[in-house]
Order: C-alpha cells, then sequence, then structure tokens
C-alpha cells in the first residue's frame, strides 16, 4: 500500500535580480525557476527510496514539498494520509527529518539535553520516551557521548545524535537529507548500517536524498533520478546496479610510465606517464582481483579505489534514457 | 645589481614605512565605501540619536528654568553641539577588537614577519576606516542640518571643526588602540574598553559641554586627552574663535604626540612579554 | 504549550551561561554601562531639575521599567534579537518539521547573558532612585509585563521584515535598537516628528512613557491604553509574521 504518493508536482520560484548598484534598487527583473515541473510517483510502506540528482535538481525541493515545508505551485500528494502543506502539524508526529548541513541539537550542550527538549516537542511521554532512547542509544552504541557536549563529537558521531533525535517520537516515515554528507568512510558506513537495520527492524519507511552513490546501494531498494526538475529513472537499486552502479575506479601510480590490466570489465579512463585510471565493471572482475593483478606486475607506489561521482552515475543513466 | 639595491634598502626607510601605511590607510577607508549598507546603517543610527539628543536640548533650552544652568546654556542650545561630538565617536574605528583578535588569536607572528611596523600598519588601516565614516556621518549631518530649518554657526565653525573633528577621532583611535593592546594581559578587552569609552564620554563630554559641569569636575576633564578629542571641537560650534581654535588645535596635536607614544610603549612592552614568555 | 517553551527556554538559558567568564565579563560590563548613564542623567537633573514635568525620579522609573524590559526580553525571548537572520539563514525548516508553532520556538532559540546585568541594574533603579513604595508593586509588574510584550511584538515586526527583504538582516537589529534608544529618554522631550515615531513605528511611547505615566497617576484612562497598546502591537507581530510564514512556505523568500 503507498503512504507516499506524488501526482504531477511542480514548484516554481520566483525572484528578483537585482542589478549591481544602486540602480538596482529601480531596475528590477523577475525571474521563475522551475524547481520541479510535474513529478509523479508512489512509494509503499516500508520500502526504502533514494531520490538522487546533480545540484538543483529538485531534490532538496520535492523533500521540502513532501515534508511539509514547502507549498507547491501545483499538484498533489498525500503523505501517511496527509496533504504536507495543509496538515503540517499532524504530519509533523509520523515523519523524522534529518538535515544533514544543518544541525537540531544545541551544540553547547550533551545531546541528552536536545533530547529531553525534543520529547516535549512531539509529546512523547517520558515511559516511551526513556526506552525508545535507551534501544537507539544501544543500538548507535552512543552511551559514551551521550553526555558530552555536542560540539566535542566527531562529526559521525554528531551525525549518529541527529538521526537518534529524529528518530524518539517514533516517526514512521523518515526523510534523510544527505545524511553522510562529510563524513569519513568508517562513519558513513556505520550510518549506512544504522539506518537500514533500524528502518527494518520498526518497518519504518525512508526516503533520503545523497550524493553518494554508495548510500543509495547500500540503504535503499529503489532509486528516483531527478534532473532539471523531472524523474529520469524510477527503478529498483538491484536493476540499476547491474547498469550503472557496480563501478568502481581505481587508480595506480607506478614506476614504470604505464601499467598494462588485461582483465575482463577492466578500462582504461585516462592515463598519463605513471598514472592510470581503470574502471572496473564489479560484476565481471572484482575490485580485489585487479588489485591483485596490479600488484603482480611490481613497482606500484599507490592505489585509489573510488566510487565514479554521482554526477557522472547521473550523467550516464540520463544519456541511457535520452538513448532509449 | 647595484642600481637596484636603493629601491630595496627604501622598503626599510621611512618614506618605506609612510607608503605603506598610506596603503593601509587606503585599504581600511576602500573597505567602508564597499560595504555601503553598514556605512548607512550607521549614519542612519546617528540621525536617530541626534533626533533623540536634539529633542532633549531643545527641550531644555526652551524651558531655561530660572536658577538652573539653563541660563549658561548657549542661545542655540545644545543640538549643534552634540551633533559634532557624536559624529566624532561614532567614527571611530573598533581598532581594539582588531587588535584584540589578532593578539589572542596568535596572528600577530606572521606580521612581525614583514619588514613593516605592525601597529603603525593597523592604527593607519583604522584611521582611513574612521575616515570613511567621518566622510560618511558628516554627510549625513549636513544634509539633516540642511533640512531642519535650525540657525546655523558662522561659517568659519565648520572650517575649525572640519580640522579638529578628524584629529579628535584620531585621538579616540589612539585610545582605543591603547585597550586593544591590553589584549597582552588580559583575556578579554571588554572590560576596559567599556570603562576606558564611557570615561572617555563623561570626561570629553559626549552629551554636554564640561563646561557645565561642576568647577572642580572641568577643571579635571580640560585637562585630559578626552576633552581635546571631543570637547574642543564640539566647542566650536557653541563658540567659534580663531583663539579657540588654536587653543585647541595644541592641545590636540599635544595628546596625538603623547597618546602616541603611550600607544607605542604598551606595544613594546607587549611585545617583549610575547617574545618572552610567548602568546 | 507553556511547559514545551519553558523546555526550551530552559536549555537556552544554560547555553548562555555556558561560558562563565563571557557571561559575568558582559553582565558585568553592562552593569558598568547603566551605571554610567545613571551618573549622566544624575548630572543632569542636579544641573536642570526637570526637563519637560519629568524629574530625577521619572527618568529613574524609566530607566528601571527599560532596563527590566530589555532583561525579561532578552533572558526569556532572547531570539528576538537575531530572528531575521535566523530566518534568512533558513533555520525554519528544521522547525517546520516539527509539530510545534514556529514563533515560540524562534523565541526560544537564544538567550542572552548580557541582559541578567540589565535585570539587576533595573531593580536596584526601581528600589534606590524612583522614589516608588511597595504598594506599587503591582503596576510597576503591569508595566513590565505589557512593556516586554511590546518590545518583543516590535522586535519580531521588525524581523518579519526578513521575509520581504533580505536586508532587513541589519536593519531589523537597527530599528530594535533605535527602539530602545528612544524608550531611554524623558518622554517630555518628543514633539511634532519625533512623538509620532515615539508612538507608532519605535514605540517607547507604550512600552515606557505612558507606563511611567501610569505609575505616576493610575488611573483607568492610562491602563486602557497600555492594554489596547499591547494587543494592538501582538496582532500586528502575529499577523506580518504569518503571511511571511506563508511567502516563506510558497518558496518566496531566498534564504541560505
Amino acid at each position: 500500500m503507498a503512504i507516499l504518493s506524488v501526482e504531477s508536482l511542480r514548484k516554481d520560484y520566483r525572484y528578483v535580480r537585482r542589478r549591481p548598484g544602486l540602480s538596482g534598487l529601480f531596475d528590477r527583473d523577475i525571474r521563475t525557476v522551475k524547481a520541479v515541473t510535474g513529478i509523479s510517483f508512489e512509494i509503499a510502506e516500508r520500502e526504502r527510496v533514494a531520490i538522487i540528482g546533480p545540484n538543483g535538481a529538485g531534490k532538496s525541493t520535492t523533500l521540502k514539498m513532501l515534508s511539509g515545508i514547502l507549498e507547491p505551485t501545483d499538484g498533489a500528494a498525500a503523505v501517511l494520509g496527509f496533504v504536507p502543506w495543509k496538515q503540517r502539524r499532524q504530519l509533523a508526529y509520523r515523519i523524522g527529518v534529518v538535515f544533514g548541513q544543518r544541525t537540531q541539537l544545541w551544540t553547547e550542550l550533551p545531546a541528552r539535553d536536545s533530547f529531553a527538549l525534543l520529547r516535549r516537542i512531539y509529546d512523547v511521554d517520558q515511559a516511551t520516551f526513556d526506552r525508545r532512547l535507551n534501544q537507539l542509544v544501544e543500538r548507535f552504541g552512543l552511551g559514551p557521548i551521550l553526555d558530552q557536549p555536542v560540539q566535542r563529537l566527531s562529526l559521525g558521531q554528531r551525525m549518529r545524535c541527529e538521526i537518534v533525535a529524529s528518530l524518539l517520537h517514533g516517526p514512521s516515515l523518515l526523510f534523510l537529507d544527505e545524511p553522510t554528507i562529510g563524513l569519513d568512510i568508517t562513519a558513513k558506513a556505520a550510518i549506512r548500517d544504522f539506518i537500514r537495520e533500524h528502518a527494518g527492524a520498526e518497518g519504518q519507511t525512508v526516503v533520503l536524498t545523497s550524493h553518494d552513490t554508495r548510500d543509495i546501494e547500500l540503504v535503499c531498494d529503489r532509486v528516483i533520478v531527478i534532473n532539471e526538475g523531472r524523474i529520469v529513472v524510477d527503478q529498483p537499486t538491484d536493476q540499476l546496479r547491474r547498469q550503472f552502479l557496480g563501478h568502481r575506479l581505481v587508480t595506480l601510480r607506478s614506476a614504470a610510465p604505464e601499467i598494462a590490466l588485461d582483465l575482463p570489465g577492466v578500462t582504461r579512463r585516462t592515463s598519463e606517464p605513471h598514472l592510470s585510471v581503470f574502471e572496473v565493471d564489479t560484476r565481471a572482475t572484482r575490485v580485489d582481483a585487479v588489485v591483485e593483478a596490479a600488484l603482480a606486475k611490481g613497482g606500484i607506489e599507490d592505489i585509489t579505489i573510488e566510487d565514479p561521482p554521482m554526477e557522472e552515475v547521473v550523467r550516464a543513466i540520463y544519456d541511457a534514457n535520452r538513448a532509449r | 645589481m647595484p642600481s637596484m639595491m636603493p629601491t630595496a634598502r627604501a622598503d626599510f626607510a621611512f618614506g618605506g614605512v609612510v607608503a605603506a601605511a598610506v596603503s593601509a590607510f587606503q585599504l581600511g577607508f576602500r573597505r567602508n565605501f564597499a560595504n555601503w549598507p553598514v556605512l548607512m546603517g550607521r549614519a542612519l543610527f546617528y540621525l536617530v540619536a541626534m533626533a533623540v539628543l536634539t529633542a532633549l536640548w531643545d527641550k531644555v533650552s526652551s524651558q531655561r528654568l530660572a536658577g538652573t544652568l539653563a541660563s549658561s546654556l548657549p542661545q542655540g542650545g545644545l543640538a549643534l553641539y552634540v551633533g559634532v561630538t557624536e559624529w566624532i565617536t561614532l567614527s571611530v574605528a573598533s581598532i581594539h577588537l582588531r587588535l584584540e583578535d589578532d593578539i589572542r588569536l596568535g596572528m600577530l607572528e606572521p606580521h612581525l614577519l614583514r619588514p613593516k611596523p605592525y601597529l603603525l600598519q593597523k592604527i593607519a588601516e583604522a584611521m582611513g576606516d574612521s575616515a570613511a565614516r567621518l566622510l560618511g556621518l558628516g554627510a549625513a549631518a549636513l544634509l539633516a542640518l540642511a533640512l531642519s530649518g535650525r540657525a546655523l554657526p558662522p561659517a568659519i565653525a565648520f572650517l575649525y571643526i572640519a580640522i579638529l573633528g578628524p584629529i579628535g577621532t584620531a585621538l579616540g583611535v589612539l585610545i582605543y588602540a591603547g585597550v586593544g593592546l591590553a589584549a597582552f594581559w588580559v583575556r578579554r578587552v571588554l572590560p576596559p574598553y567599556i570603562i576606558v569609552q564611557k570615561i572617555w564620554f563623561l570626561l570629553g563630554g559626549l552629551f554636554a559641554p564640561i563646561s557645565l559641569y561642576p568647577a572642580w569636575f572641568f577643571g579635571i576633564a580640560i585637562v585630559s586627552p578626552f576633552a581635546a578629542s571631543i570637547f574642543m571641537p564640539g566647542n566650536m560650534m557653541i563658540a567659534p574663535s580663531l583663539a579657540g581654535f588654536v587653543d585647541a588645535l595644541v592641545a590636540q596635536i599635544l595628546w596625538l604626540v603623547l597618546l602616541g607614544g603611550l600607544v607605542a610603549l604598551i606595544w613594546r612592552a607587549g611585545l617583549r612579554k610575547v617574545l618572552r614568555e610567548g602568546v | 504549550m507553556i511547559p514545551t517553551y519553558a523546555a526550551n527556554i530552559a536549555i537556552a538559558i544554560r547555553t548562555s551561561l555556558m561560558d562563565r567568564t563571557n557571561f559575568v565579563l558582559n553582565s558585568a560590563g553592562m552593569v558598568l554601562n547603566d551605571i554610567f548613564f545613571l551618573i549622566l542623567w544624575y548630572m543632569f537633573f542636579a544641573g536642570f531639575r526637570q526637563v519637560g514635568g519629568w524629574g530625577l525620579h521619572d527618568v529613574a522609573r524609566l530607566l528601571g521599567i527599560i532596563m527590566l524590559v530589555v532583561a525579561i526580553s532578552g533572558v526569556f525571548f532572547g531570539g528576538y534579537r537575531d530572528m531575521a537572520a535566523t530566518i534568512l539563514r533558513g533555520e525554519i525548516d528544521a522547525l517546520l518539521t516539527q509539530p510545534k508553532s514556529i514563533l515560540p520556538r524562534l523565541l526560544a532559540r537564544e538567550s542572552i547573558a548580557t541582559a541578567w546585568g540589565d535585570g539587576v541594574m533595573g531593580i536596584w533603579m526601581l528600589i534606590t532612585f524612583a522614589g516608588l513604595s511597595w504598594t506599587d508593586t503591582p503596576a510597576v509588574l503591569l508595566t513590565l509585563v505589557c512593556g516586554t510584550t511590546i518590545y518583543v511584538a516590535s522586535a519580531i515586526a521588525y524581523a518579519s521584515m526578513a521575509f520581504w527583504f533580505t536586508g532587513a538582516r541589519s536593519f531589523a537589529r537597527d530599528l530594535t535598537d533605535f527602539m530602545l534608544l528612544f524608550s531611554s529618554y524623558p518622554g517630555s522631550i518628543y514633539s511634532g516628528m519625533t512623538k509620532v515615531i515615539a508612538y507608532s513605528l519605535l514605540p517607547a511611547g507604550f512600552i515606557v512613557l505612558t507606563p511611567v505615566a501610569f505609575l505616576r497617576n493610575p488611573s483607568a484612562g492610562t491602563f486602557t491604553i497600555i492594554a489596547t497598546s499591547t494587543l494592538l502591537y501582538v496582532s500586528l507581530a502575529a499577523a506580518l509574521f504569518h503571511a511571511g510564514l506563508i511567502r516563506y512556505r510558497r518558496g518566496l523568500v531566498p534564504t541560505g
């Protein structure tokens, strides 16, 4: 059953562009930006969906409309049976929202204090609150950091606290806007594991936006790609993974001017003397096999393994769909 | 190359120091106009403060209560006097905050590596900043004065003030520079700043000429740099005279030299402390 | 609603007191500042006796009330001061995803440490110099409640300009400062244009001037003026803020 449905949702921003200097006070230029141009989709209960796309594609605007912050220009949406922008408060009790780039914690104080305030904001009774907090603290390993001022925590610890803050009122739908932005690899992994396991155990539906292809692969079972305000692709992650997501970039720095690798699914992207970049299709050859083969050649000084940047993935998806 | 030598050496000589200070002055000056909304806000604050203070002094001089100091008020009241004193004090740049930042955040080292004297550069920059404010606020004041239809003092008074006002502001910059250098010894310069500022306003006669104070208090105030910085220029609006102007100018120049020397001494003492103990 | 607000502001107050040194320095700074103005007024009335019928008692009452108004506003509704900047930074977004009203959340966002210094001075001023007796306490409390309400309401109205112009970031704060400036001088000095401003845009007239008149001579008429103006400014602020919030939720306010 769909708990979130969107029908021809559209958002135009109008803004005034002033010319620099004093003449700008009189000489105005009103522009319209079509941020979201009529999107439709449905999300079923317990689904974990990623909304991805390049900067300015309309992801955040969509998320803001679905969480009740922003009114659309046109179109309809129902989230948990509410029209978000009309029944914002009723909806607020049922959703949890995390903005990766903004904190909802009082950074000078320990997270425990912010949690206690959120209990009142969401009218959660003390017993339920204590039970949930204990559960979350245990699951997330927050025990030792709960009583330290948030500003002294690492970014990863802080983000875990942010996510706990958004779960204390037991929402059935979670909106996560860039939840792993700026984190290191281990912190990212911890956040992903937690979201996946917690949402699975509690039967929560998750909608997340991200720049990191791994967030999508490891957390979500469906991907909606938005570009220039419209949906380009809407398909299961498995399907997308086969086509676009299972790729890694392996960069080799070598004593020899050039390294040649002859393995299935491994193609040379760029190379300059002593530096070769290979794209690896992990369905054909695993990354460790590539590294092994490279090391066997001898004289390797440095190896980096990366995911292709989101912009590239989206472009590839976009191109593939246009060609179709 | 021998021909290059004189230029290279000139950088360390007096001319080079002055050129660098002039350049810092220009930087401070331009920064204010680049950030014009802030300057406009300051000008607006000045005008609103003047609206209130003018209302106060106009009321006092219109009622002229017998047996009070009102009999010794000048004909046109004190509105123009306060206009000048506020103009000077609102134009003084917050050099104490910049010095505090540099000293406390350990940003002094990169400056000390440079061949030009740090303190002089900072003071020149603050003077440039203040000069821009003097111009902006001055224009606002003249406009408001023209629109108010108030009786004007003789034109020569404006000339006197155009000279004494900026020097008064320069004295203010030196006073705040001294406060900022306190950061070598205290954790925050806020307490000394508030104390010095209030003494400056009181002994300088910001809201009323010190000539209205009791004689013993006037005696103390008039021999302070604070009076030279604001009372003396303001007084040109009440009693403009060549003799008064010359006296004021002499007093201001004297204080400029004395305060400049004092600030330099504090700086040296602070620097010795830093070199000895670290920040 | 009130328990939530109390919990929220309690956190803000604790935050503002975290840095003890800063708190002591700032509060002490405010006390020094206030003492300075007291000395000036003392000298002023020693020299001029009164201005337009206002004497030292009246000015002490005025200063005592405005200091306490600033103190109560700062400690318990301190978010008023930077509200325009908060709006323009887009910080309302997170609050909109939560079920409680936005305006109280914004007011309880911050508590201002320096306000405690003003509070101490205000009480001292009212007790020592204002020539009041203990029987005046109810009237003083009434003026404080209304004065604080109008002060905060006006600040909200100024901050709401941020929903229309980005320039409101600093302008709203300037207007709050001007309101304070107007509220720090005897009411008898205003006439013509300044009087109009003092009873409209910068409502010193309702925050302190009418209340001081009420303390001098409590009457039903003055009380009605105070109560009506309080309601009026609160309605105006609420209307402006909500009109602005509607614009915000339509995406008409550039934030970031």
